[in-house]
């Protein structure tokens, strides 16, 4: 919390202008003496004098962007002729030559804003945690009946530890929205960034604003596997907390989705110790879940008017419908496995009748095409996508507030990963539309932002999703927190559009990039060697960059996770069906469960499996036994919306 | 400045005419010509003796003064001048920085007051400023009470830097000595310091002639000549001789060549090898970028600097134009 009580500090400075550096309304520079808490980043507040009549004079904020320091050396020659050239004696010189600490600051905020003035030549002192607070233009938004202050770490400077927060209505809209965060692998602490902050968002979202949840991508290792587990903190980490008055704990309702192994039956996760194995919930999609968002699948050669037409015509005409394929076979196509059996039969007839390359209207050459791409996609993501058609997916509908869904995708094909990503923001929004989700915002929590929305590269269908969510989501309701190595490298309006900018330690190769051109180049060597938890962060009510120290995460660590929980090894498969209903029924006996299953094809056990996970019947081992014994029954179809035919009268539909 | 822009403008509206003139000689100071004359109190002719840098005491004050002058105005052909003088003392402890130890300074208004209409020289009494009236000795053309004025703020210079030296003298530590840009000997309790130096650049005063004066003058860069007793124009008796702190070869016969004053002592003798020692040592940092570098010592050089940074930025003599100046 912000102290206003702090004592005033006697001044540390003193501003000056000259014709060649003269103070302007957005810069000034100060001298201070050698001996100072100043540093680049630090918050400064300058006073001029009252003036004659009493009125108290302007106040003038700054952060520093840039120091000097030099000596009345005329010429380095005069040093090496008092020294008589040699440096040891330059150093036993009997007086200390006069030196001087200048520094260039960037103007925050000037009181009173209007008329806009050069700074004026006063005394310079050191921010206390008030002054942090108006020169941020955190006042706006700390204060009042509904304050909208989200913490975000600690500006630190002399001694002086003062709390920045974000505003709730920039970062996750509707004012401004998104949040990006770039920097050097393993150094700049982006993961543990995004786990702290969305910790303050869950604690401090203002009520007024509604429900809020996250969904995280988890894409590498097992960055993001434990955060319902407390992690080891400091009493110095543990005091920062309590100074940002967020509450050091884990998350206290977190989801895990992951997808099965090739086996259908083994989790895909490094989340499998038996202790957390159970808190994980399958990631499973039929046809129907894959053809809605074929496109992802495709590449740009790929995309052409016939595939695409081919495509909506299966979603349209034939997927869960009894349909005829002209060679006298009827099927009804559920899953990839009764799509295929289509594709076999017209490929087949055509082949057998010799006559055409033609049916209903499609070459065989784009139906052969789609076959390949389709079945491509059940052999390289076996696991997420089911041959049975039997799905398991987020909780669309009944997302609760102030809950994590973490879906698990480290080990997932990046074609799969691609269609995870495409298909669970696109149903994201869509509910979000329709205010059906049961929250009012989410937050997307991407790693490897400049994967899916590269600078360069083919419009690849997750990169144009990405944009729209970057330029319109903020009126969803749906905010997208990026990560990546170098921002350079990402596509400018999604990294544009982020309206609260972070930065950990970053490379030097990437600071010369144009995009830092407004960065002194003391802030970019700042940046270049910035300590592990230490941020520069650029938001819409900040003027200039500010750097903060933010606490580790209160959640174990991944690989202190992995180590903490190792990950089961994969479980024979009547071990892993017995697992999979314990989780559902701890009263299930295992023995029965592998009595039941041991005579059966393992696609039908996996169908069985499937029902009972989507029923969650009140006797697990019944419906297990019930659905073994017969074909289980497929979801109704879903409505489509249908475009009549312009000619009803004609009998040809195609 | 409150106070000059008060007595400067009051003289005007009492019918005085504004000027703004700053002469070429009011920067600084003029040595004293004349042959003086000198008795050896070392040895029997003037003897060269080498000198090698050595560290010196751990404090150190060093003190110089300054003194800045224009005319500001004209009553009829009578020049009024408003002249600065300030001195300090630096000290320079064991972390080498040097910091005011004693400061002070004064604002002067010169004129001859018998010379001025009623309403100016009344304007001039009540300004505030200290008063110095030049008598109407000098009266006639304006070159003349210029002398006069410059002669009176030098004067003024002398009586504030020995108030701030006697000052900073009577406080000296134990193992503390006081080095002064100048005469030691325009004060009796400075020549009578047991751990005060004077220490002269110009060499106007002649103390030898024949093959003294060609040893004194002609030491090599390194060295000190014999101590010797001045004799001629000098208030209070001390000691003195020539250091050299620089090879004049290639320069000047002068480049490099300090005089310094101590205590008329026996043990100024035995101490004048020991104090060039440090004093040569002072050498580094150069003294840059003032032209007399060669001769003066940094942290003599520091104070001065200090001292111009607090003096009325009106005095100070623009070279050329005396439009105003742009940095661009």
């Amino acid at each position: 919390m912000i102290d206003r009580a702090s004592p005033a500090s006697p001044p540390v400075g003193r501003v000056v202008a000259t014709e060649l550096k003269p103070a302007t309304p957005y810069q000034f520079h100060f001298w201070t003496a050698q001996e100072t808490t100043v540093g680049i980043g630090a918050i400064v507040r300058v006073e001029e004098q009252s003036k004659a009549n009493g009125e108290a004079g302007r106040v003038v904020f700054g952060v520093v962007t840039d120091a000097f320091a030099y000596s009345d050396l005329a010429t380095p020659l005069h040093d090496v002729i008092g020294a008589e050239g040699d440096p040891a004696r330059a150093a036993e010189a009997p007086t200390v030559r006069q030196e001087i600490r200048l520094w260039t600051a960037a103007v925050l905020r000037q009181i009173p804003e209007e008329p806009l003035q050069p700074v004026p030549l006063g005394r310079v002192l050191v921010a206390s945690d008030a002054d942090v607070a108006q020169a941020l233009r955190m006042d706006a938004y700390l204060t009042g009946a509904a304050p909208t202050g989200i913490p975000i770490g600690l500006y630190t400077s002399g001694g002086l530890e003062s709390p920045v927060y974000l505003d709730a209505d920039f970062l996750l809209g509707p004012e401004a929205a998104h949040l990006n965060i770039s920097g050097v692998s393993g150094l700049a602490t982006k993961t543990s960034a995004v786990e702290f902050l969305l910790a303050s968002i869950f604690q401090h979202f203002p009520v007024h604003k509604g429900k809020i949840a996250a969904v995280c991508f988890n894409v590498k290792g097992p960055d993001l596997c434990f955060l319902d587990q407390a992690g080891t903190l400091s009493d110095e980490d543990r005091r920062r907390y309590e100074r940002l008055g967020v509450a050091p704990r884990a998350f206290e309702r977190v989801r895990y989705y992951a997808p099965f192994k090739a086996d259908g039956v083994n989790l895909n996760t490094l989340r499998t110790h038996p202790d957390l194995a159970p808190t994980v919930e399958p990631l499973v999609w039929g046809l129907a879940e894959v053809l809605d968002y074929a496109e992802v699948l495709l590449n740009r050669d790929d995309i052409d008017a016939k595939a695409d037409a081919f495509i909506d015509f299966l979603s349209d005409r034939v997927l869960n419908r009894d349909f005829e394929d002209g060679f006298g076979g009827t099927h009804r196509v559920q899953s990839f496995a009764d799509l295929d059996r289509l594709f076999r039969a017209i490929i087949g007839g055509l082949e057998d009748a010799g006559r055409s390359d033609m049916w209903r209207t499609h070459h065989i050459a784009t139906i052969r095409k789609v076959r390949n791409r389709l079945s491509n996609i059940s052999t390289r993501c076996k696991g997420l996508v089911a041959d049975d058609g039997q799905s398991s997916d987020l909780p669309w509908g009944a997302f609760a507030d102030r809950t994590a869904y973490i879906v698990d995708l480290a080990n997932v094909d990046p074609l799969g990963q691609d269609l995870v990503f495409a298909r669970v923001v696109s149903k994201l929004r869509e509910h979000l539309e329709r205010r059906d989700l049961g929250v009012e915002a989410v937050v997307v929590f991407v790693d490897e932002l400049n994967k899916y929305a590269p600078a360069d590269g083919p419009d690849t269908y997750v990169k144009k999703m990405l944009l729209d969510i970057s330029e319109r989501g903020r009126y969803l309701g749906l905010v997208l927190f990026a990560a990546e190595q170098f921002r350079s490298q990402v596509h400018r309006r999604v990294v544009g559009n982020a309206g609260t900018q972070v930065f950990g330690r970053m490379d030097m190769d990437e600071l010369a990039t144009p995009g830092y051109q407004v960065l002194s180049p003391a802030t970019k060597i700042k940046l270049a060697t910035l300590p592990i938890g230490e941020l520069m962060i650029r938001h819409p009510h900040f003027t200039q960059p500010i750097f903060v120290r933010f606490p580790r995460p209160a959640v174990l660590r991944g690989r202190d996770g992995v180590e903490r929980f190792p990950p089961a090894a994969d479980l024979p498969f009547a071990e892993a069906v017995v697992r999979q209903l314990v989780r559902l029924d701890r009263g299930v006996r295992p023995n029965l469960v592998k009595d039941l299953i041991a005579d059966r094809d393992e696609v039908d056990v996996r169908r069985a499996l499937a029902a009972v996970r989507r029923a969650r019947p009140d006797d697990v081992t019944a419906y297990l036994r019930k659905a073994l014994g017969s074909r289980v029954a497929v979801d109704a179809p879903r409505a489509r919306p249908v475009v009549p035919p312009l000619n009803p009268i004609s009998e040809e539909p195609y | 400045m409150r106070g000059k822009a008060a007595w400067t403008e009051r003289i005007v509206d009492a019918g005085a005419v504004p000027a703004a003139f700053v002469p070429a000689a009011s920067g600084g100071r003029s040595d004293v010509e004349e042959i003086a004359g000198a008795e050896l109190v070392e040895e029997e002719r003037v003897a060269v003796h080498a000198v090698a840098p050595g560290g010196g005491p751990a404090t150190v004050s060093f003190l110089d003064g300054i003194q800045q002058w224009a005319v500001v105005g004209y009553d009829g052909v009578v020049p009024i001048v408003r002249g600065y003088v300030a001195a300090a003392a630096r000290r320079r402890g064991a972390d080498r920085r040097l910091r005011v130890a004693r400061e002070a300074a004064r604002e002067l208004a010169v004129a001859p007051l018998a010379l001025l209409r009623a309403g100016v020289r009344r304007a001039l009494e009540e300004s505030g400023a200290a008063v110095i009236d030049l008598g109407a000795e000098a009266a006639g053309q304006p070159g003349r009470l210029l002398v006069a004025a410059q002669q009176a703020v030098n004067a003024e210079r002398v009586r504030v830097e020995t108030e701030v030296a006697e000052a900073v003298a009577a406080r000296l530590g134990a193992e503390e000595w006081l080095v002064v840009d100048g005469l030691l000997s325009e004060s009796a309790k400075l020549a009578g310091h047991p751990r005060a130096l004077g220490v002269i650049k110009s060499h106007s005063a002649q103390y030898f002639e024949g093959a003294d004066l060609q040893t004194a003058l002609t030491c090599p860069g390194g060295t000190r000549t014999s101590v010797f007793r001045p004799r001629g124009r000098a208030r209070h008796e001390v000691y003195s001789w020539y250091l050299r702190l620089w090879p004049w070869e290639g320069n000047d016969l002068l480049f490099g060549l300090l005089r310094i004053e101590a205590r008329a002592h026996a043990s100024t003798v035995a101490t004048a090898t020991g104090v060039s020692s440090w004093l040569l040592a002072e050498r580094a940092p150069l003294a840059t970028p003032d032209a007399r570098f060669d001769r003066l010592l940094y942290p003599i050089h520091d104070v001065e600097t200090y001292l111009r940074s607090r003096a009325p930025r009106d005095l100070l003599l623009t070279a050329g134009s005396r439009l105003p100046k742009t940095g661009t």
